[in-house]
């Protein structure tokens, strides 16, 4: 071991570096941006606001009971609203979005324990946890009061038995549709714009147009094939019997799908579509392939934490909200699942919203995409 | 779509005036040109004189601070007099993943040639016709710069620019390539070829000696070795830069190659 050559070895890293103040930069502010972002997610969040409503079908029987919920729900800061009569009208005052969470009595009082039953939207099991949570805050400080009460969860839509897997499928669908085919096109155009290929490419009579299409095909094409794959994994379910000495077994994760898997992909495609020509228009400012995976922390990491994969758009900081409604992922997300979990359809309007958003986006990135492709490239 | 250039009975391509500058650097600094067709142009001048910003002033890629380019009457530039101009680039400019057929395959494509007879053709003339399937990735360098002018030639355009096309060649591919462009030029072709290969020059019909953006000197070896009273075009070369031929006496020069390295 020479002491000298393991130094010059050393120097030429750190001359490097000194060279490269992007790399140097991105070591030192990256993990501290990062980090700083997950704090003020994680901190800062919001207590969710929660609309909830009482039922008592039972008649007068109940209306102790819901007073006394009411009360505690008002000195826990949750806003009571009506939901109506009975179940049903409870059920439509959560899928009008008119209540967050509805408790409908038992209409027999006399039962014990005394069930009550929880309805909530399903689309966001994690919301649904926290609001479960502050309802059965509400009912063991009822249930001190001499009543025993037990709880029985019900969703508009998904399963109140979906596990974590259901949640985040969506999620992970659209990260993985937007994060693999925006690293390959990012490294792929580099190496078209540093390799020379680019400039030859430049010197015939093509179009930028033609360039930016035939790269969205090319790259859509196989993140066609991606989603494609991670859908019929992440929702399919196939049952393998057993065969001589080989067990049985499952393919597939089964995920709940309430919604057409054709409007999934079409969300899901336009997010990579997005993607495509948003690596194509960063790669300008990338010089080495390194450069390229140094987005990874710009681009991706924030939509990983804003965009609703592990917490909830609306318990961000408004000043993270802001920014989280800027993020093509969010809307991907909110857009999958609503297909996914709500099964909403093309005559939803939080739906249409996503698709337009993403592909507003979409458009966005091709133009700029096409803007920093030039025939004058030095 | 059918393509129509104009057809021009003056130069094949002519500049006036053309300057281009980065920042603070004039990398062409008033260039006045006028090639007619059928011949071979060299541009000859040491690294960083500005011979391939002149060439991409010439195909259109760059565009010029100050004068004007026409190629084929054709201002300059031109999407459509695209599909008339062979560009070979100072790098190979292929895809390594593919193989020497698909690479050849794709830039006729872009260059909008569909006959595969010419494919076919361009590959035997540069001794790759038996390599159609080989991956760049297992080509020599030799190989890679014959692909890389194959590709530029693929659909048989009438001016053709190489930038450096004999760099990394050896000497008997060197004789084959130059012996190629003659035969383009017979045949009507004009070529501009970029060089900092002094001897080169002589194959070329008419040089263009540049050096800081600047022409220093233009017409036959011949008339510039005359002209600089020396036996070579490389001490022509030092001599009409200014630069003392004596070697000791020579502080700081540019790198001037010759081809007896």
């Amino acid at each position: 071991m020479s002491g000298r050559r393991i130094l010059a070895i050393a120097r030429r890293i750190a001359q490097q570096f000194r060279r490269d103040r992007r790399s140097l930069a991105l070591l030192i502010v990256a993990p501290l941006a990062v980090l700083a972002l997950l704090g003020s997610v994680i901190r800062d969040e919001k207590p969710l606001e929660t609309r909830i409503g009482f039922v008592a079908p039972g008649g007068p029987a109940g209306a102790p009971i819901v007073a006394g919920l009411s009360t505690a729900a008002t000195e826990a800061g949750l806003t009571v609203v009506d939901a109506g009569p009975d179940a049903a009208s409870g059920r439509a005052a959560v899928q009008e979005g008119r209540a967050d969470i509805v408790i409908v009595l038992p209409e027999s009082l006399a039962a014990r324990p005394l069930t009550v039953q929880v309805i909530t939207l399903g689309e966001s099991p994690a919301d649904d946890a926290a609001r479960i949570q502050a309802a059965a805050g509400l009912i063991e400080r009822v249930g001190t009061q001499g009543l025993e009460l037990a709880i029985e969860h019900e969703t508009i839509y998904g399963s109140p038995t979906a596990d974590a897997l259901d949640t985040f499928a969506p999620a992970l669908i659209g990260f993985f549709g937007f994060f693999f085919v925006f690293v390959l096109t990012g490294i792929s155009f580099l190496r078209e714009r540093t390799g020379g290929t680019l400039e030859r490419l430049l010197a015939t009579p093509v179009r930028r147009s033609e360039i930016v299409t035939g790269y969205s095909a090319g790259f859509g094409f196989f993140a066609t094939i991606q989603v494609a794959l991670i859908m019929v994994f992440a929702l399919g379910s196939l049952t393998v019997p057993p065969l001589g000495p080989f067990g049985g077994f499952e393919i597939g994760l089964g995920i709940a799908n309430a919604g057409s898997p054709l409007l999934a992909f079409l969300v899901i495609f336009l997010t990579a579509l997005g993607a495509v020509n948003l690596a194509i228009f960063l790669s300008t400012y990338a010089r080495t392939e390194l450069q390229i995976l140094e987005f990874i922390p710009i681009v991706i990491v924030p939509q990983a934490l804003l965009a609703g994969v592990f917490w909830s758009v609306d318990s961000l900081p408004d000043p993270l909200q802001v920014v989280a409604h800027l993020l093509p992922m969010t809307y991907a997300i909110e857009g999958l699942r609503s297909v996914l979990l709500r099964g909403a359809d093309l005559s939803d309007p939080t739906l249409r919203l996503d698709i337009a958003f993403l592909a507003g986006a979409a458009i966005l990135f091709v133009t700029l995409a096409g803007a920093t492709i030039r025939r004058e490239v030095a | 779509m059918t393509m129509t250039i104009p057809q021009s009975a003056g130069p094949a391509i002519e500049a006036h005036g053309l300057r281009k500058v980065f920042g603070q650097i004039a990398a062409v600094d008033g260039i006045d040109l006028a090639f007619p067709a059928g011949r071979i142009y060299g541009l000859l001048g040491p690294n960083g004189s500005g011979k391939t910003t002149l060439i991409r002033l010439m195909a259109g890629l760059a565009v010029p601070t100050a004068g004007s380019v026409s190629v084929l009457g054709t201002r300059v530039p031109s999407r459509p007099l695209l599909a008339r101009i062979g560009y070979m680039t100072q790098s190979d400019g292929l895809y390594a993943e593919l193989s020497v057929w698909e690479n050849l395959s794709f830039f006729a494509a872009m260059s909008g040639q569909r006959d595969p007879s010419a494919l076919a053709e361009i590959l035997e003339i540069v001794e790759l016709g038996d390599r159609r399937g080989t991956p760049i990735v297992e080509l020599s360098g030799g190989m890679r710069r014959r692909l890389s002018l194959a590709c530029a030639l693929v659909h048989r355009p009438p001016v053709v620019f190489l930038d450096e096309p004999t760099v990394g060649v050896d000497p008997v591919l060197r004789y084959q390539l130059w012996d190629h462009f003659r035969r383009l030029a017979t045949a009507g072709t004009t070529l501009v070829v970029s060089s900092h290969v002094m001897d080169e020059g002589d194959r070329c019909d008419e040089l263009v000696l540049i050096r800081s953006g600047r022409v220093l000197a233009s017409g036959s070896g011949s008339e510039i070795r005359q002209r600089a009273g020396t036996t070579d075009l490389a001490s022509a070369f030092l001599k009409l830069s200014g630069v003392p031929t004596d070697p000791a006496a020579v502080p700081v020069a540019e790198p001037i190659e010759s081809d007896s390295e």
